[in-house]
Protein backbone atom coordinates (compact mmCIF):
# COMPACT_ATOMS: atom_id res chain seq x y z
CA UNK A 1 0.00 0.00 0.00
CA UNK A 2 1.15 3.64 -1.01
CA UNK A 3 2.90 5.16 2.32
CA UNK A 4 0.91 7.93 2.66
CA UNK A 5 -2.12 6.37 2.40
CA UNK A 6 -1.69 3.82 5.36
CA UNK A 7 -0.49 6.25 7.49
CA UNK A 8 -3.59 8.20 6.86
CA UNK A 9 -5.51 5.15 7.36
CA UNK A 10 -3.96 4.00 10.13
CA UNK A 11 -4.24 8.00 12.07
CA UNK A 12 -7.88 7.55 11.13
CA UNK A 13 -8.10 3.86 13.50
CA UNK A 14 -6.10 5.98 16.19
CA UNK A 15 -8.89 9.08 15.77
CA UNK A 16 -11.59 6.74 15.87
CA UNK A 17 -10.82 4.82 18.97
CA UNK A 18 -9.73 8.71 20.79
CA UNK A 19 -13.07 10.22 19.44
CA UNK A 20 -14.65 6.70 21.14
CA UNK A 21 -12.83 7.38 24.53
CA UNK A 22 -13.31 11.00 25.01
CA UNK A 23 -16.79 12.32 23.82
CA UNK A 24 -19.69 12.90 26.39
CA UNK A 25 -22.20 12.46 23.35
CA UNK A 26 -23.89 9.33 22.41
CA UNK A 27 -23.81 10.28 18.42
CA UNK A 28 -20.43 11.28 18.41
CA UNK A 29 -19.20 7.55 20.16
CA UNK A 30 -21.04 5.79 17.24
CA UNK A 31 -19.37 7.60 14.72
CA UNK A 32 -16.07 7.31 16.38
CA UNK A 33 -17.05 3.23 16.51
CA UNK A 34 -17.94 3.47 12.64
CA UNK A 35 -14.63 5.20 11.68
CA UNK A 36 -12.18 2.66 13.71
CA UNK A 37 -14.25 -0.38 11.63
CA UNK A 38 -13.91 1.63 8.63
CA UNK A 39 -10.62 2.55 8.58
CA UNK A 40 -9.77 -0.82 9.88
CA UNK A 41 -10.68 -2.71 6.96
CA UNK A 42 -7.87 -2.02 4.83
CA UNK A 43 -5.30 -2.73 7.69
CA UNK A 44 -6.91 -6.15 7.87
CA UNK A 45 -6.93 -6.66 4.24
CA UNK A 46 -2.99 -5.45 3.48
CA UNK A 47 -2.15 -9.10 1.97
CA UNK A 48 -4.52 -9.57 -1.21
CA UNK A 49 -5.54 -12.87 -1.26
CA UNK A 50 -9.06 -14.59 -0.83
CA UNK A 51 -8.82 -15.29 3.02
CA UNK A 52 -7.91 -12.01 4.20
CA UNK A 53 -10.88 -10.57 1.84
CA UNK A 54 -12.84 -13.19 4.44
CA UNK A 55 -11.72 -12.51 7.28
CA UNK A 56 -12.48 -8.91 6.59
CA UNK A 57 -16.17 -9.22 5.33
CA UNK A 58 -16.74 -10.66 8.27
CA UNK A 59 -15.33 -8.48 10.76
CA UNK A 60 -17.12 -5.90 8.36
CA UNK A 61 -20.27 -7.41 8.83
CA UNK A 62 -20.50 -8.67 12.47
CA UNK A 63 -19.00 -5.28 13.66
CA UNK A 64 -21.76 -3.31 11.82
CA UNK A 65 -24.33 -5.20 13.50
CA UNK A 66 -23.27 -4.63 16.57
CA UNK A 67 -23.29 -0.31 15.71
CA UNK A 68 -26.71 -0.84 14.27
CA UNK A 69 -27.49 -2.58 17.91
CA UNK A 70 -25.86 0.46 19.37
CA UNK A 71 -27.42 2.93 17.57
CA UNK A 72 -31.03 1.36 18.42
CA UNK A 73 -29.91 1.61 21.96
CA UNK A 74 -28.77 5.28 21.93
CA UNK A 75 -32.46 5.85 20.71
CA UNK A 76 -34.15 4.40 22.78
CA UNK A 77 -31.87 5.76 25.54
CA UNK A 78 -32.74 9.33 24.04
CA UNK A 79 -36.73 8.69 24.23
CA UNK A 80 -36.29 7.56 27.88
CA UNK A 81 -34.52 10.49 28.68
CA UNK A 82 -34.52 13.02 26.45
CA UNK A 83 -31.04 13.92 26.36
CA UNK A 84 -27.56 12.25 24.69
CA UNK A 85 -24.70 12.72 27.57
CA UNK A 86 -22.79 9.16 28.54
CA UNK A 87 -23.45 9.35 32.53
CA UNK A 88 -26.15 6.49 32.64
CA UNK A 89 -28.18 4.64 30.54
CA UNK A 90 -32.08 5.35 31.95
CA UNK A 91 -33.78 2.50 30.65
CA UNK A 92 -33.21 -1.46 31.65
CA UNK A 93 -34.14 -2.38 27.54
CA UNK A 94 -31.56 0.09 26.08
CA UNK A 95 -29.00 -0.78 28.95
CA UNK A 96 -29.27 -4.65 27.26
CA UNK A 97 -29.29 -4.07 23.90
CA UNK A 98 -26.37 -1.78 24.58
CA UNK A 99 -24.54 -4.40 26.85
CA UNK A 100 -25.31 -7.07 23.62
CA UNK A 101 -23.85 -4.59 21.29
CA UNK A 102 -20.62 -4.07 22.85
CA UNK A 103 -20.03 -7.53 23.46
CA UNK A 104 -20.76 -8.58 20.03
CA UNK A 105 -17.73 -5.63 19.16
CA UNK A 106 -15.53 -7.45 21.80
CA UNK A 107 -16.03 -10.86 21.25
CA UNK A 108 -17.36 -12.34 24.44
CA UNK A 109 -19.92 -15.26 24.12
CA UNK A 110 -22.39 -15.55 22.55
CA UNK A 111 -20.90 -13.62 20.16
CA UNK A 112 -17.64 -15.11 20.19
CA UNK A 113 -17.63 -16.91 16.39
CA UNK A 114 -16.11 -14.47 14.65
CA UNK A 115 -12.65 -13.93 16.61
CA UNK A 116 -11.24 -17.45 15.67
CA UNK A 117 -12.15 -17.20 12.31
CA UNK A 118 -11.06 -12.92 11.63
CA UNK A 119 -7.51 -13.85 13.40
CA UNK A 120 -6.78 -16.83 11.44
CA UNK A 121 -7.78 -15.01 8.06
CA UNK A 122 -5.21 -11.99 8.35
CA UNK A 123 -1.68 -11.17 8.85
CA UNK A 124 0.17 -11.49 12.17
CA UNK A 125 0.32 -7.83 12.08
CA UNK A 126 -3.22 -7.05 11.54
CA UNK A 127 -3.73 -9.54 14.41
CA UNK A 128 -2.10 -7.92 16.62
CA UNK A 129 -3.87 -4.40 16.06
CA UNK A 130 -7.30 -6.47 16.05
CA UNK A 131 -6.61 -8.48 19.32
CA UNK A 132 -5.21 -5.44 21.46
CA UNK A 133 -6.23 -1.94 19.69
CA UNK A 134 -9.67 -2.65 18.87
CA UNK A 135 -10.62 -4.00 22.85
CA UNK A 136 -9.99 -0.80 23.95
CA UNK A 137 -13.15 1.92 22.60
CA UNK A 138 -15.93 -0.96 23.53
CA UNK A 139 -14.22 -1.69 26.82
CA UNK A 140 -14.29 2.32 27.34
CA UNK A 141 -17.64 2.09 27.05
CA UNK A 142 -18.20 -0.53 29.18
CA UNK A 143 -16.45 1.03 31.82
CA UNK A 144 -18.44 4.23 31.71
CA UNK A 145 -22.32 2.64 31.58
CA UNK A 146 -20.97 -0.26 34.31
CA UNK A 147 -23.57 1.32 37.06
CA UNK A 148 -26.21 0.97 34.71
CA UNK A 149 -25.22 -3.03 32.95
CA UNK A 150 -27.91 -5.80 34.25
CA UNK A 151 -25.34 -7.75 36.17
CA UNK A 152 -27.11 -11.22 35.10
CA UNK A 153 -26.36 -10.71 31.26
CA UNK A 154 -22.76 -9.48 31.77
CA UNK A 155 -22.02 -12.14 34.32
CA UNK A 156 -23.29 -15.03 32.46
CA UNK A 157 -21.58 -13.98 29.08
CA UNK A 158 -18.51 -13.03 31.19
CA UNK A 159 -18.12 -16.53 32.55
CA UNK A 160 -19.37 -18.36 29.19
CA UNK A 161 -16.64 -16.55 27.38
CA UNK A 162 -14.39 -17.60 29.51
CA UNK A 163 -15.30 -21.93 28.89
CA UNK A 164 -15.43 -21.37 25.61
CA UNK A 165 -12.22 -19.14 25.39
CA UNK A 166 -10.71 -22.40 27.24
CA UNK A 167 -12.31 -24.83 25.77
CA UNK A 168 -12.24 -23.71 22.22
CA UNK A 169 -8.49 -23.20 21.95
CA UNK A 170 -7.62 -26.99 23.52
CA UNK A 171 -7.97 -28.34 19.84
CA UNK A 172 -6.08 -25.50 17.71
CA UNK A 173 -2.42 -25.54 16.47
CA UNK A 174 -2.74 -22.15 14.54
CA UNK A 175 -0.91 -19.90 16.40
CA UNK A 176 -3.61 -17.13 15.04
CA UNK A 177 -6.49 -19.36 16.51
CA UNK A 178 -4.76 -19.93 19.59
CA UNK A 179 -4.48 -16.07 20.56
CA UNK A 180 -7.74 -15.33 19.35
CA UNK A 181 -9.36 -18.52 22.10
CA UNK A 182 -7.20 -15.96 24.44
CA UNK A 183 -8.25 -13.01 23.98
CA UNK A 184 -11.93 -14.52 24.46
CA UNK A 185 -10.98 -15.70 27.67
CA UNK A 186 -9.16 -12.61 28.66
CA UNK A 187 -12.20 -10.22 27.80
CA UNK A 188 -14.45 -12.99 30.13
CA UNK A 189 -12.32 -12.34 33.02
CA UNK A 190 -12.60 -8.44 32.53
CA UNK A 191 -16.13 -8.01 32.00
CA UNK A 192 -16.77 -10.07 34.97
CA UNK A 193 -15.40 -8.25 37.30
CA UNK A 194 -16.52 -4.73 35.44
CA UNK A 195 -19.54 -4.18 37.72
CA UNK A 196 -17.65 -4.78 41.16
CA UNK A 197 -14.69 -2.77 40.47
CA UNK A 198 -14.24 -1.34 36.93
CA UNK A 199 -10.21 -0.54 37.98
CA UNK A 200 -9.75 -4.09 37.61
CA UNK A 201 -10.71 -4.05 34.30
CA UNK A 202 -8.53 -1.50 33.17
CA UNK A 203 -6.17 -3.27 34.86
CA UNK A 204 -6.48 -6.26 33.08
CA UNK A 205 -6.76 -4.55 29.55
CA UNK A 206 -3.45 -2.98 30.22
CA UNK A 207 -1.60 -6.17 31.47
CA UNK A 208 -3.47 -8.49 28.79
CA UNK A 209 -2.55 -5.86 25.85
CA UNK A 210 1.28 -6.06 26.99
CA UNK A 211 1.02 -9.83 27.12
CA UNK A 212 -0.18 -10.21 24.15
CA UNK A 213 1.71 -7.51 22.28
CA UNK A 214 4.92 -9.29 23.58
CA UNK A 215 3.47 -12.96 22.16
CA UNK A 216 2.85 -11.68 18.82
CA UNK A 217 5.76 -9.61 18.91
CA UNK A 218 7.95 -12.85 19.00
CA UNK A 219 5.57 -14.62 16.80
CA UNK A 220 6.46 -11.92 14.33
CA UNK A 221 10.21 -12.58 14.89
CA UNK A 222 10.00 -16.03 14.51
CA UNK A 223 7.35 -15.91 11.15
CA UNK A 224 5.74 -18.34 12.59
CA UNK A 225 2.45 -19.25 12.45
CA UNK A 226 1.95 -23.03 13.32
CA UNK A 227 2.65 -25.20 16.18
CA UNK A 228 5.05 -26.60 14.20
CA UNK A 229 6.29 -23.68 13.22
CA UNK A 230 7.30 -22.31 16.41
CA UNK A 231 8.86 -25.54 17.51
CA UNK A 232 12.18 -24.61 15.33
CA UNK A 233 12.79 -21.33 16.97
CA UNK A 234 15.72 -22.86 19.10
CA UNK A 235 17.70 -23.66 16.16
CA UNK A 236 17.70 -20.14 14.71
CA UNK A 237 17.08 -17.82 18.15
CA UNK A 238 17.29 -19.89 21.63
CA UNK A 239 17.02 -16.83 23.95
CA UNK A 240 13.54 -16.36 22.25
CA UNK A 241 12.66 -19.90 22.88
CA UNK A 242 13.42 -18.93 26.37
CA UNK A 243 10.72 -15.87 26.42
CA UNK A 244 8.10 -17.08 24.66
CA UNK A 245 8.40 -20.05 27.68
CA UNK A 246 8.12 -17.24 30.33
CA UNK A 247 5.27 -15.06 28.16
CA UNK A 248 3.36 -17.72 27.81
CA UNK A 249 3.56 -19.06 31.17
CA UNK A 250 2.48 -15.42 32.18
CA UNK A 251 -0.59 -15.15 30.03
CA UNK A 252 -1.62 -18.84 32.02
CA UNK A 253 -1.71 -16.45 34.94
CA UNK A 254 1.14 -18.15 37.04
CA UNK A 255 2.56 -16.54 39.69
CA UNK A 256 5.47 -14.89 40.05
CA UNK A 257 4.89 -13.65 36.53
CA UNK A 258 2.65 -10.86 35.74
CA UNK A 259 -0.06 -12.66 34.01
CA UNK A 260 -0.77 -13.32 38.05
CA UNK A 261 -1.77 -10.51 39.02
CA UNK A 262 -5.00 -9.07 37.18
CA UNK A 263 -6.40 -12.76 38.23
CA UNK A 264 -5.34 -12.67 41.89
CA UNK A 265 -7.02 -8.98 42.49
CA UNK A 266 -10.36 -10.24 40.19
CA UNK A 267 -10.54 -13.10 42.35
CA UNK A 268 -9.78 -10.92 45.28
CA UNK A 269 -12.42 -8.59 44.68
CA UNK A 270 -15.31 -11.39 43.19
CA UNK A 271 -14.37 -12.44 47.17
CA UNK A 272 -15.25 -9.22 48.68
CA UNK A 273 -18.42 -8.72 47.25
CA UNK A 274 -19.30 -12.32 48.63
CA UNK A 275 -19.63 -14.61 45.77
CA UNK A 276 -17.86 -17.95 46.16
CA UNK A 277 -18.43 -19.99 43.25
CA UNK A 278 -18.11 -18.08 40.64
CA UNK A 279 -14.56 -16.60 41.23
CA UNK A 280 -14.05 -20.70 41.68
CA UNK A 281 -15.90 -21.61 38.56
CA UNK A 282 -13.48 -18.82 36.61
CA UNK A 283 -10.24 -19.78 38.60
CA UNK A 284 -11.12 -23.60 37.05
CA UNK A 285 -11.67 -22.47 33.80
CA UNK A 286 -8.73 -20.83 33.52
CA UNK A 287 -6.62 -23.84 33.77
CA UNK A 288 -8.06 -25.39 30.60
CA UNK A 289 -6.13 -21.76 29.16
CA UNK A 290 -3.17 -22.82 31.25
CA UNK A 291 -3.22 -26.44 29.42
CA UNK A 292 -2.41 -25.43 25.95
CA UNK A 293 -0.37 -22.53 26.72
CA UNK A 294 1.87 -24.69 28.53
CA UNK A 295 1.32 -27.28 25.36
CA UNK A 296 2.96 -24.82 23.31
CA UNK A 297 5.61 -24.37 25.66
CA UNK A 298 6.12 -28.25 25.99
CA UNK A 299 6.67 -28.16 22.05
CA UNK A 300 8.71 -25.29 22.10
CA UNK A 301 11.17 -24.50 24.83
CA UNK A 302 11.21 -27.67 26.76
CA UNK A 303 11.50 -30.39 23.95
CA UNK A 304 12.77 -30.72 20.70
CA UNK A 305 9.96 -31.11 18.83
CA UNK A 306 10.47 -34.00 16.26
CA UNK A 307 10.79 -32.90 12.73
CA UNK A 308 12.77 -33.80 9.33
CA UNK A 309 16.05 -32.98 9.50
CA UNK A 310 15.86 -30.36 6.19
CA UNK A 311 12.91 -28.79 8.50
CA UNK A 312 15.45 -27.95 11.34
CA UNK A 313 16.85 -24.98 9.54
CA UNK A 314 14.45 -22.22 9.82
CA UNK A 315 15.41 -19.24 6.95
CA UNK A 316 13.91 -15.95 6.83
CA UNK A 317 15.20 -13.02 4.37
CA UNK A 318 16.66 -10.89 7.42
CA UNK A 319 16.17 -10.61 10.95
CA UNK A 320 13.62 -8.66 11.73
CA UNK A 321 14.10 -5.54 13.94
CA UNK A 322 11.32 -5.82 16.55
CA UNK A 323 10.67 -2.46 18.44
CA UNK A 324 10.58 -2.29 22.10
CA UNK A 325 10.55 -6.27 22.71
CA UNK A 326 13.13 -6.21 25.40
CA UNK A 327 11.22 -3.76 27.56
CA UNK A 328 7.55 -5.59 26.69
CA UNK A 329 8.92 -8.93 27.71
CA UNK A 330 10.22 -7.55 31.10
CA UNK A 331 6.44 -5.53 31.88
CA UNK A 332 4.74 -8.41 30.80
CA UNK A 333 6.66 -11.08 33.01
CA UNK A 334 8.21 -9.23 36.04
CA UNK A 335 5.05 -6.71 37.12
CA UNK A 336 4.20 -8.86 39.82
CA UNK A 337 6.04 -7.56 42.76
CA UNK A 338 4.72 -4.16 41.92
CA UNK A 339 1.31 -5.26 42.92
CA UNK A 340 1.18 -3.12 46.38
CA UNK A 341 0.88 0.14 44.52
CA UNK A 342 -2.13 -0.85 43.41
CA UNK A 343 -3.39 0.82 46.14
CA UNK A 344 -3.13 4.14 44.87
CA UNK A 345 -5.82 3.95 42.70
CA UNK A 346 -8.74 5.58 44.32
CA UNK B 1 -56.47 11.95 6.69
CA UNK B 2 -54.45 14.72 7.25
CA UNK B 3 -53.94 14.67 11.00
CA UNK B 4 -52.64 11.11 10.28
CA UNK B 5 -50.33 11.75 7.38
CA UNK B 6 -47.38 10.73 9.56
CA UNK B 7 -48.86 7.42 10.38
CA UNK B 8 -49.51 6.92 6.57
CA UNK B 9 -45.99 7.87 5.71
CA UNK B 10 -44.47 5.90 8.34
CA UNK B 11 -46.27 2.63 7.08
CA UNK B 12 -44.92 3.41 3.72
CA UNK B 13 -41.50 3.93 4.40
CA UNK B 14 -41.73 0.49 6.41
CA UNK B 15 -43.06 -1.22 3.34
CA UNK B 16 -40.05 0.44 1.10
CA UNK B 17 -37.72 -1.17 3.49
CA UNK B 18 -39.33 -4.43 3.43
CA UNK B 19 -38.91 -4.39 -0.30
CA UNK B 20 -35.70 -3.78 -0.39
CA UNK B 21 -34.59 -5.66 2.55
CA UNK B 22 -35.79 -9.01 0.94
CA UNK B 23 -33.02 -8.56 -1.59
CA UNK B 24 -34.37 -8.10 -5.55
CA UNK B 25 -31.76 -7.29 -7.65
CA UNK B 26 -29.64 -3.52 -6.55
CA UNK B 27 -31.47 -1.86 -9.53
CA UNK B 28 -34.82 -2.42 -8.03
CA UNK B 29 -33.44 -1.79 -4.62
CA UNK B 30 -32.52 1.40 -5.86
CA UNK B 31 -36.15 1.90 -7.07
CA UNK B 32 -37.95 1.27 -3.73
CA UNK B 33 -35.07 3.84 -2.34
CA UNK B 34 -36.30 6.32 -3.93
CA UNK B 35 -39.51 6.23 -3.08
CA UNK B 36 -38.01 5.63 0.71
CA UNK B 37 -36.31 8.79 0.56
CA UNK B 38 -39.46 10.96 -0.98
CA UNK B 39 -41.69 9.68 1.82
CA UNK B 40 -38.96 10.11 4.22
CA UNK B 41 -38.80 13.78 2.66
CA UNK B 42 -42.44 13.86 3.34
CA UNK B 43 -42.62 12.27 7.06
CA UNK B 44 -39.74 15.53 7.86
CA UNK B 45 -41.08 17.69 6.48
CA UNK B 46 -44.76 17.57 8.43
CA UNK B 47 -42.46 18.27 10.94
CA UNK B 48 -41.44 21.38 10.03
CA UNK B 49 -38.45 21.26 8.11
CA UNK B 50 -38.69 21.85 4.58
CA UNK B 51 -34.92 22.51 4.50
CA UNK B 52 -34.04 18.97 5.41
CA UNK B 53 -36.82 17.56 3.06
CA UNK B 54 -35.51 19.17 0.38
CA UNK B 55 -31.74 18.40 0.92
CA UNK B 56 -32.73 14.69 1.30
CA UNK B 57 -34.58 14.75 -2.28
CA UNK B 58 -31.47 16.55 -3.42
CA UNK B 59 -28.19 15.05 -2.19
CA UNK B 60 -29.22 11.58 -1.10
CA UNK B 61 -31.69 11.06 -4.16
CA UNK B 62 -30.53 13.55 -6.83
CA UNK B 63 -26.69 12.31 -5.94
CA UNK B 64 -26.07 9.36 -4.22
CA UNK B 65 -28.69 7.43 -5.61
CA UNK B 66 -28.08 8.74 -9.34
CA UNK B 67 -23.94 7.58 -8.53
CA UNK B 68 -25.37 4.60 -6.88
CA UNK B 69 -28.14 3.78 -9.89
CA UNK B 70 -25.24 4.43 -12.65
CA UNK B 71 -22.77 1.97 -10.92
CA UNK B 72 -25.01 -0.97 -10.73
CA UNK B 73 -26.38 -0.42 -14.43
CA UNK B 74 -22.74 -0.62 -15.27
CA UNK B 75 -22.59 -3.65 -13.09
CA UNK B 76 -26.01 -5.67 -13.85
CA UNK B 77 -26.67 -8.85 -14.73
CA UNK B 78 -29.07 -9.85 -18.15
CA UNK B 79 -31.99 -11.29 -15.42
CA UNK B 80 -32.07 -9.30 -13.11
CA UNK B 81 -34.36 -10.64 -9.49
CA UNK B 82 -37.51 -8.77 -9.19
CA UNK B 83 -39.65 -9.73 -5.66
CA UNK B 84 -41.69 -12.51 -8.17
CA UNK B 85 -39.14 -13.81 -9.72
CA UNK B 86 -37.38 -15.91 -6.85
CA UNK B 87 -39.58 -17.46 -4.55
CA UNK B 88 -37.91 -16.87 -1.66
CA UNK B 89 -37.50 -13.06 -2.20
CA UNK B 90 -41.85 -12.97 -2.75
CA UNK B 91 -41.73 -15.24 0.67
CA UNK B 92 -39.71 -12.73 2.43
CA UNK B 93 -41.31 -9.70 1.00
CA UNK B 94 -44.73 -10.96 1.75
CA UNK B 95 -43.82 -12.04 4.98
CA UNK B 96 -42.82 -8.30 5.78
CA UNK B 97 -45.67 -6.98 4.08
CA UNK B 98 -47.80 -9.65 6.66
CA UNK B 99 -45.69 -8.26 9.90
CA UNK B 100 -46.23 -4.60 9.31
CA UNK B 101 -50.07 -5.15 8.47
CA UNK B 102 -50.43 -6.74 11.72
CA UNK B 103 -48.68 -4.27 13.12
CA UNK B 104 -50.59 -1.74 11.48
CA UNK B 105 -54.11 -3.30 12.82
CA UNK B 106 -52.80 -3.35 16.62
CA UNK B 107 -51.84 0.64 17.01
CA UNK B 108 -54.98 1.10 14.99
CA UNK B 109 -57.51 -1.17 17.16
CA UNK B 110 -55.95 -0.95 20.69
CA UNK B 111 -56.01 2.34 23.35
CA UNK B 112 -52.44 1.50 24.15
CA UNK B 113 -49.30 -0.06 21.95
CA UNK B 114 -46.53 -0.91 24.63
CA UNK B 115 -43.53 -3.10 23.52
CA UNK B 116 -40.70 -0.74 24.50
CA UNK B 117 -42.15 1.95 23.96
CA UNK B 118 -45.86 3.00 25.01
CA UNK B 119 -47.48 4.77 22.15
CA UNK B 120 -51.38 5.71 22.93
CA UNK B 121 -52.94 5.19 19.66
CA UNK B 122 -52.84 6.70 16.21
CA UNK B 123 -53.26 9.92 17.62
CA UNK B 124 -49.67 9.79 18.96
CA UNK B 125 -47.84 10.65 15.44
CA UNK B 126 -50.36 13.67 14.97
CA UNK B 127 -48.44 16.39 14.73
CA UNK B 128 -48.82 19.24 17.42
CA UNK B 129 -47.35 22.49 18.07
CA UNK B 130 -45.53 22.83 20.76
CA UNK B 131 -42.42 23.95 20.37
CA UNK B 132 -41.57 27.09 22.37
CA UNK B 133 -38.85 28.53 19.87
CA UNK B 134 -41.83 31.46 19.06
CA UNK B 135 -41.28 32.26 15.26
CA UNK B 136 -37.59 30.88 14.80
CA UNK B 137 -37.73 27.44 12.25
CA UNK B 138 -36.06 24.70 14.87
CA UNK B 139 -34.45 22.71 12.12
CA UNK B 140 -32.72 26.18 10.21
CA UNK B 141 -31.98 26.62 14.20
CA UNK B 142 -30.39 22.93 14.60
CA UNK B 143 -28.59 23.57 11.03
CA UNK B 144 -26.94 26.95 11.97
CA UNK B 145 -25.48 24.97 15.55
CA UNK B 146 -23.99 22.53 13.50
CA UNK B 147 -21.99 25.07 11.16
CA UNK B 148 -21.10 27.13 14.50
CA UNK B 149 -21.19 25.12 17.94
CA UNK B 150 -21.41 21.95 16.37
CA UNK B 151 -18.07 22.45 14.06
CA UNK B 152 -16.15 19.55 16.06
CA UNK B 153 -19.12 17.26 14.31
CA UNK B 154 -18.50 18.72 10.86
CA UNK B 155 -14.62 18.28 11.02
CA UNK B 156 -15.27 14.51 12.27
CA UNK B 157 -17.61 13.47 9.79
CA UNK B 158 -15.78 15.80 6.92
CA UNK B 159 -12.73 13.40 7.51
CA UNK B 160 -14.51 9.96 8.04
CA UNK B 161 -16.47 10.53 4.54
CA UNK B 162 -12.70 11.59 3.04
CA UNK B 163 -11.54 8.44 4.54
CA UNK B 164 -14.05 6.28 3.53
CA UNK B 165 -13.31 7.74 -0.13
CA UNK B 166 -9.34 6.48 0.45
CA UNK B 167 -11.23 3.00 1.97
CA UNK B 168 -12.80 2.09 -0.82
CA UNK B 169 -9.93 3.12 -3.54
CA UNK B 170 -7.42 0.66 -1.49
CA UNK B 171 -9.61 -2.29 -0.93
CA UNK B 172 -10.76 -1.99 -4.71
CA UNK B 173 -7.87 -1.44 -5.75
CA UNK B 174 -6.00 -4.93 -4.37
CA UNK B 175 -2.66 -5.76 -3.93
Amino acid sequence: MNPLIFTTILMTVLLGTMIVMMSSHWLMIWIGFEMNLLAIIPILMKKYNPRTMEASTKYFLTQATASMLLMMAIIINLMHSGQWTITKVFNPTASIIMTSALAMKLGLTPFHFWVPEVTQGISLTSGLILLTWQKLAPMSILYQISPSINLNILLTMAVLSILVGGWGGLNQTQLRKIMAYSSIAHMGWMTAVLVYNPTLTMLNMLIYIMMTLTMFMLFIHSSSTTTLSLSHTWNKTPLITTLILITLLSMGGLPPLSGFMPKWMIIQELTKNSSIILPTLMAIMALLNLYFYMRLTYSTSLTMFPSTNNMKMKWQFETKRITLLPPLIVMSSLLLPLTPMLSILD
Amino acid sequence: MMTYIVFILSVIFVVSFVGFSSKPSPIYGGLVLIVSGGVGCGIIMNFGGSFLGLMVFLIYLGGMLVVFGYTTAMATEQYPEVWVSNTTVMGVFLLGLLMEVMLVLYVLKSEEVGVVFKFSGVGDWAIYDTGDSGVFSEEIMGVAALYSYGAWVVIVTGWSLLVGVLVILEVTRGG
